[in-house]
């Protein structure tokens, strides 16, 4: 099982084996805390190639299958959430901004548009906020409950559900607001549900944690609604 | 200490190398006695430009003459312009990062005294030359690898600089924050980039990379100043998409061979997206 924070190179392949060297019974367990600032003790969360990552992408698409830590468990990666939250940062400011100068255009066509820097910080915080913390947040209250909960294993989850708003962005640049709603609901629904089953899959019926599959697709919810309200308005 | 060494070399560069293996090889007059000192590429070293005072007068003179046969290996008495060497003058320079132009060690030029002129000459003509290695089409390339030896971060520092100022320029409202957002896109960009491939599991020195994603991006600044100049939206995209199709040509093959060949659409796909944020910057600001 791969761990956090990261050995400095002791594991190959990411697995961390059980007997911890021990030289003597009042010896300290070994500092997991050494390969911190060494970029190569990070490797282990980026193994993959090209034609997994693409696998992976596209089984995010498909929201009822359930399947998805079985397809991570050997080798969940860091590097879908990294890249799709910054293609997602760059998708948003760069299409909330066409989209109001196409709806500015709309309206009146002699109106002045310009081009709004913040929306790129804006994209940014919201993104990677929601997507570093909220994992963060389940990983916690999933351990608090005494259910079992890995933390790289719900950040790979929760990157590869923000994928769908990737190709999703693109209709939302028509100027119809009813359109845009509806697509915004679709795929909003989508990733909830995405995100919703995986975790009900991985934690293996226990009824008291529906509350945390429905604060999950919430959340999503809440996250697609904000984006189309901020960015598409 | 090979040239086939691939081993990633850690803040130096294969000047570096090359500079020393001539230096064993030319020999000590001394003989076997002399011991090389304990750390010989520091004064020698280009790559960061530390204040590197304690040991400007320190350098190894290459024909040490017989009066001082073992202070190679410690300081040299700290007097500033020894007139008692040999001619072989100060190499390090605490000015920077400024080399000695690869002229080996025969009779170095002494870089603390010579004319600003000259010094400006050489960056400027180890910029051009860089450019001219990165960007240009060259059929007879070789290794990719092993191109940009001579990396310096003038040359990207100027780039960027010159861009976030170019689109600053030209947008009508909030200058300074598109400055910012450009500056700090492209230079953090580029540090993420390399981490990136390293990261995967690519082998690539993390100063050359920077310096070679700030060379590529002189097209996109050749593509700003003719957008700023012309303000046509059609020919706007038509000028970013031709000089970002350039750009990324011009990065591809250093990028591709860092990594393993599985991973290369994952090593290039970032690079991708940042030079298509750029232009699109570049393209919307109006």
């Amino acid at each position: 099982m791969q761990i956090f924070p990261p050995n400095q190179g002791n594991n190959a392949r990411g697995y961390q084996t059980l007997e911890t060297p021990i030289e003597g019974p009042e010896q300290q367990p070994p500092n997991n805390w050494k390969g911190f600032f060494n970029v190569y003790s990070y490797t282990q969360y980026f193994d993959v190639d090209t034609d997994v990552v693409l696998n992976r992408l596209m089984s995010s698409l498909y929201p009822t299958s359930g399947d998805f830590f079985n397809k991570i468990d050997a080798n969940p990666d860091l590097y879908g959430l990294v890249w799709i939250c910054t293609t997602l940062v760059f998708v948003f400011a760069s299409l909330g901004n066409c989209a109001t100068y196409l709806v500015k255009k709309r309206t009146d066509s002699n109106a002045r548009w310009d081009f709004d820097v913040n929306y790129i910080n804006l994209a940014a915080s919201i993104i990677y906020g929601y997507a570093i913390i909220v994992p963060l947040a389940f990983y916690f209250s999933l351990r608090y409950m005494g259910s079992k909960a890995d933390l790289l294993r719900f950040w790979c989850l929760w990157g590869y559900s923000l994928f769908i708003f990737v190709p999703a962005s693109l209709p939302l640049l028509i100027p119809v607001e009813f359109l845009r709603w509806v697509i915004i609901l679709l795929a909003g629904s989508a990733s909830s549900c995405f995100v919703a089953l995986n975790l009900r899959s991985y934690l293996e019926t226990n009824n008291d944690l529906t509350v945390v599959m429905a604060a999950a697709f919430g959340l999503q919810m809440i996250l697609s609604i904000f984006i189309k309200v901020w960015f598409f308005p | 200490m090979s040239h086939n060494d691939t081993t990633p070399l850690y803040q130096s560069s294969q000047s570096d190398i090359d500079e020393i293996e001539n230096m064993m090889n030319d020999g000590f007059q001394s003989g076997p006695g002399t011991v090389l000192p304990a750390r010989p590429p520091s004064p020698i070293r280009p790559s960061i430009p530390v204040s590197s005072s304690p040991f400007v007068q320190s350098n190894l003179p290459p024909l040490p003459p017989s009066s001082s046969s073992s202070s190679s290996a410690q300081k040299v008495t700290p007097v500033p312009v020894p007139p008692s060497l040999p001619p072989a003058g100060n190499f390090g320079s605490s000015e920077g990062p400024k080399t000695i132009g690869g002229s080996g060690f025969g009779s170095p030029p002494n870089t603390l005294t010579e004319p600003v002129w000259d010094t400006v000459k050489r960056d400027l003509s180890r910029i051009v030359s860089n450019l001219k290695l990165v960007v240009f089409p060259n059929p007879y390339r070789e290794d990719p690898g092993k191109a940009l030896r001579d990396w310096d971060l003038w040359g990207p520092f100027f780039f960027i600089v010159f861009l976030g100022l170019t689109l600053s320029w030209s947008a009508s409202v909030k200058k300074s924050e598109v400055f910012a957002v450009a500056f700090a896109l492209l230079a953090a960009g580029a540090v993420i980039l390399t981490l990136n491939v390293l990261l995967l599991g690519g082998h690539i020195i993390f100063f050359q990379s920077l310096s070679l994603l700030g060379y590529c991006l002189f097209p996109l600044d050749v593509g700003a100043v003719i957008c700023m100049l012309k303000d046509n939206v059609i020919l706007k995209m038509i000028v970013v998409c031709v000089t970002l199709a350039w750009s990324s040509w011009a990065a591809y093959p250093f990028m591709s061979a860092a990594v393993n060949p599985r991973r290369k659409a994952l090593a290039l796909y970032p690079v991708f997206l940042m030079y298509v944020s750029v232009g699109f910057l570049i393209i919307a600001i109006d």
